[in-house]
This record gives C-alpha cells, sequence and structure tokens, in this order.
C-alpha cells in the first residue's frame, strides 16, 4: 500500500513576482505503508515545503499529491495524518491531557472517549503522570512527547515531523529518537521526517531521501538495512556508518556542485 | 502561593509610600512656599500657598465627616458615596458597550485585512475627537431617538461617551492578541481542517488573553473618565462628574470640598480597574506568568 505518492510536483512561491522563489521542481517520491523515510538537504533545499505539500497546507504549483489514496486535500479534511513540529506549539492554556484531547475535539469525540484515549497516548509516550500538568511545567523533551502523542492521538496511519528534535540537545535527542522507534513499531505508523542531522536521518529512517538546493530536488535515495529491531548498540554498527556515509557523499556532492555552479555564474 | 502574597505585599507598600511620598510633597511645599505664590516678570510661575488654593490634606479628609451643606443631615462622604455609584453604574455600562463593540470590530479586522486597513485609521482618528465636542452631539441624536416604546434615557448619552473611549484600547489590544498566535499552532489547527471559527475560539482568543487584560483595563478607566467628562459637558445630575462641578463653585468659601470629589473620582477608575485586575488573575491562574508590553 501506498501512504504518500508525489507526483512530478513543483512549487513555486510568488509566482510572477520579483520576489519570485522556486522551491520544489519536479519531485517524485512514493511512501509505503509502514516506511519511516526522512527527508534531508542544506537549509533551503525545500524538505519543508514538501512536507507542507503533504500535509496539504501548501498547494502544489504544478503535478499532484495523494495522501493515502486520495488528493492531499481530501486526506487533510479526513485528518489521515498527524503533524509535529520543531517547537512542540502545546497551548499553554490547556493542560496534557487537554492538549492531546485537541484533534479528538474537533473531530467530534466525546468527552469520555476522548479521557480514554488522551491516557492511553500518555502510556504511549511514558508521561502517565503528567496528565493535569500544564506544558510549561514540562522540559523540552517531554513536551516534544506530548506533542507526538497529540499527533497520534486520533491513530492516523500517517505522521509528519518537521525536524521535530531540532530543538533539544543531544542526549534528549537520542533518547527521543529511541522513543519515536518504540512508538512507532507499537502503532504501525507511517513517518515522513525532516531533518538536517544525518546520523538522526540514518538512525530513524528505512530510507533516506537526499535533496538539493534550491530548486529543491530529489538527489540520491539511500536505502538504510539496519533492520526494524535498533538500539542504542546500532549507532556503533558498520552497517550505521556505511549508510551514513552514502547520505554525506550525497550531500557533499551536491554541495560541490552547487559551489561550482555557483562560481560558473559569476 | 507565597510568592504572590510577598508580591501582593510588596506592592501595596509601594503604593502607600508613593501616596505619602505625594502627601509630604504637597504640605512640605505648602508649608514653606509663598503664601502669594511665586512671580517671576509678572508671571505666576508657584502657586499659592494659601488655605484657599491648597487646603491641608487632613482637611480634605475631615470634610467627608462633616454635613455636605449646613444644616443637612447627609455628610459629604454620603454624598460621594451615592455619586460614585451613580457614575460606576453608567461606567460599567459604557465599558460593557466599549468591550462588545471593540472586541466585535477585532475580530472582523483580524478576519478581513482588508476591514483592518479601511477601518484602523478611522479608529485612531475617533480618539483624536474631544469629549467635550461630542458630548452634546451624543446627547442631541440619543434625544430624538425613539425606537418603539424605547426612549433614550439621559444617563445612556454618558455611558455611550464612555463606551466611545473605552472601546477603542479593546479593539487594538484584542487584534494585537488575536494576531499573536504563533505560525505553527496555526498550521496545526490547518492541518486538523478546523474552520477559522473554530481557531478563533480554540487558537486566536486563549491566545489573546494576555494581550487583552491590559486593554481592558485602560478600557475599564477610560470609560469612567468618559461618563465623568459627559456628566460635566451635558450638565447630567447625580453622578461623580456632576459634584465635581458643584463642589468647586464653593471652592472659595469651602475649598477642600471638591478635592473630596476627585478623589471620589480616582476611587472609581481604580475599582474598575481593580475588577479587570482580578478577572484576570482568575483567567490567568494556570498560565505562565510572561509579559506582554
Amino acid at each position: 500500500m501506498t501512504a504518500v505518492s508525489i507526483r512530478s510536483t513543483s512549487k513555486v512561491f510568488n509566482a510572477g513576482k520579483p520576489n519570485q522563489v522556486e522551491a520544489l521542481r519536479d519531485v517524485s517520491l512514493e511512501v509505503r505503508g509502514g516506511e519511516f523515510v526522512s527527508l534531508i538537504g542544506p537549509s533551503g533545499c525545500g524538505k519543508s515545503t514538501l512536507l507542507r505539500l503533504i500535509a496539504n497546507l501548501l498547494e502544489p504549483t504544478a503535478g499532484e499529491v495523494i495522501v493515502n489514496d486520495k488528493p492531499a486535500a481530501r486526506a487533510r479534511l479526513d485528518q489521515d495524518y498527524g503533524m509535529a513540529f520543531q517547537q512542540a506549539g502545546l497551548f499553554e492554556w490547556r493542560t496534557v491531557q487537554k492538549n492531546i484531547e485537541l484533534p479528538l475535539e474537533l473531530k467530534g469525540w466525546n468527552k469520555a472517549e476522548r479521557a480514554v484515549r488522551a491516557k492511553e497516548m500518555l502510556h504511549l509516550v511514558q508521561l502517565p503522570e503528567f496528565a493535569d500538568h500544564h506544558p510549561w511545567q514540562l522540559s523540552g523533551g517531554m513536551q516534544q512527547r506530548i506533542a507526538i502523542a497529540r499527533a497520534l492521538a486520533a491513530h492516523p496511519p500517517l505522521l509528519l515531523m518537521d525536524e521535530p528534535f531540532g530543538a533539544l540537545d543531544e542526549m534528549t535527542r537520542e533518547y527521543m529518537q529511541g522513543e519515536l522507534l518504540r512508538i512507532c513499531a507499537a502503532t504501525g505508523t507511517t513517518v515522513v521526517f525532516v531533518t538536517h542531522s544525518i546520523p538522526e536521518a540514518v538512525y530513524l529512517s528505512s530510507r533516506v531521501v537526499v535533496m538539493s538546493p534550491r530548486p529543491g530536488r530529489i538527489t540520491k535515495t539511500v536505502e538504510v538495512s539496519l533492520g526494524a529491531d535498533r538500539n542504542e548498540d546500532t549507532r556503533n554498527r558498520t552497517a550505521f556508518f556505511e549508510a551514513i556515509t552514502a547520505v554525506r557523499e550525497g550531500l557533499r556532492g551536491l554541495h560541490a556542485a552547487h559551489v561550482g555552479r555557483g562560481s560558473d555564474e559569476r | 502561593m507565597t510568592s504572590l502574597v510577598v508580591r501582593a505585599a510588596k506592592r501595596t507598600a509601594m503604593f502607600v509610600a508613593a501616596l505619602a511620598l505625594v502627601v509630604a510633597i504637597w504640605e512640605a511645599y505648602k508649608a514653606v512656599g509663598p503664601a502669594d505664590g511665586g512671580t517671576l516678570l509678572g508671571v505666576r510661575v508657584l502657586p499659592r500657598t494659601s488655605d484657599y488654593a491648597m487646603p491641608h490634606v487632613w482637611d480634605m479628609f475631615s470634610r467627608y465627616g462633616r454635613p455636605e451643606v449646613r444644616g443637612s443631615d447627609r455628610t459629604v462622604f454620603a454624598a460621594v458615596l451615592a455619586g460614585a455609584w451613580y457614575s460606576l453604574r453608567l461606567s460599567v455600562a459604557g465599558f460593557v458597550m466599549g468591550s462588545v463593540v471593540g472586541v466585535a470590530l477585532a475580530v472582523l479586522m483580524a478576519r478581513f485585512k482588508l476591514v483592518q486597513r479601511g477601518v484602523l485609521p478611522y479608529l485612531v482618528v475617533s480618539q483624536t475627537v474631544p469629549l467635550i465636542a461630542l458630548a452634546p452631539l451624543v446627547v442631541s441624536w440619543g434625544g430624538k431617538l425613539e425606537v418603539g416604546p424605547f426612549v433614550w434615557p439621559r444617563w445612556l448619552s454618558a455611558s455611550v461617551l464612555g463606551a466611545f473611549l473605552a472601546f477603542f484600547p479593546i479593539a487594538v489590544g484584542t487584534l494585537r492578541g488575536l494576531a499573536a498566535a504563533t505560525a505553527t499552532s496555526v498550521e496545526l489547527m490547518q492541518s486538523y481542517a478546523a474552520s477559522w471559527t473554530t481557531t478563533l475560539f480554540k487558537l486566536r482568543f486563549p491566545t489573546a488573553v494576555p494581550y487583552m487584560v491590559p486593554a481592558f483595563r485602560l478600557g475599564a478607566s477610560a470609560s469612567v473618565i468618559g461618563v465623568v467628562v459627559a456628566e460635566i459637558s451635558t450638565g447630567l445630575k447625580g453622578g461623580i462628574g456632576r459634584l465635581i462641578i458643584e463642589y468647586a463653585r464653593e471652592a472659595t468659601g469651602d475649598p477642600a470640598k471638591v478635592y473630596t470629589a476627585i478623589f471620589g473620582a480616582a476611587a472609581l477608575g481604580l475599582t474598575m480597574a481593580g475588577a479587570v485586575v482580578a478577572v484576570d488573575a482568575f483567567v490567568m491562574r494556570n498560565r505562565p506568568r510572561a509579559s506582554v508590553s
């Protein structure tokens, strides 16, 4: 089953105006159900734009985006995906539990159903004792776990994440990566994950998609053959380093090409 | 909790100290300043310090306990209290009207950028119209207004003028608050396919609360000013504004009396603002204390 299908999609911001920006050019990508795909590339390569096209927060200029076998717009209305951002973006006036309940509330679930599901999600992210806390009483890592719980509360088949661990310190970050893998394994969720950290992309993904600087294109896809069972030892395996090297070479090739092209233009 | 108490105690102490300082400066100048004031090249640069121009602070307060007019059994305190109560009700009515109009305008401006571009400049201009000029107009327009059994009461003009001053800070503050939601939370609501109205109530209004509270506090004291000025300029009887005028006329014979009414008006404004602060403390009890300037 195909979770996400992006077909010859381009995105141009402010088309026809002096500040026109070509963010994506002719991008095609298939994500199978249950896959964990990372988008990696230098800043401004359009990886976040690509994620927002999947989420239908942006409309493509050309091409089409199919999510869960329907147009992206329909998928958004059906809430076929959950989303997590770099900022946890929890509502400070709501308790942790009420934050997790938000998507369910908007779907019209009743109070009792919401409470049961929220408790279940709190157990999933291993923070059951914080239900009645307010977000500002939690650490950054905890807030991000609550944001993941909120994104998955309605059990969407797809999780879209935009540098969710970008603002966390290295220790917390590695811990959160393990947590995310555990949660995804438990729920069978498909994930599209935007990051600019190579080890993070490799550790988490079954496939790493390398993108070029503006206009964003997919230049290389690295299959990560680390298996489903990953733990802290995975970070010491040869296959881990090989995949890191492959991604790095993909990015470096780009960089060289980009710099070269830049000097040619001059 | 204890830190809150300590902070409240500190704030009260500061308030009392500031008040004592004003009293001390008043009395000190009265004691050392020239009785006939100071003139420089024929221009008076220092106020007179006679009991007529600057009554003692204790005279002002003792005046509260004595009868309003000779032979009356109603004290000035009772009269000021009654006047303040009357004006308070008008101010609350004005504040409520101003809040409804202000919040409605803010929502419209937040929803339609075109409305914001078209209306906001006029809101700013509206506040430059002198209230004194507007008061008789409102009275005469209101007097002509008759819808079925509804006849425009005189006091309503004063409340409308209070609302006229109150709506502006409320509209501007609420608009700022409604625009303060982060891009991430707006995208989050979009990802839930939430409508604009749902986003307004679930996200934008809660985000706006810290911006709305100071705006409402300004609006509350502005409505008091509007009502008091309207009472004076339209000659409406019964309120604290009228008392200020009446007592000021007696200043030559009874200089301390007018201050009783002025303090009454100040207390009125503080009461209104204080009520908003109390509501704020309740609404914000579960929020982090971040300052919004």
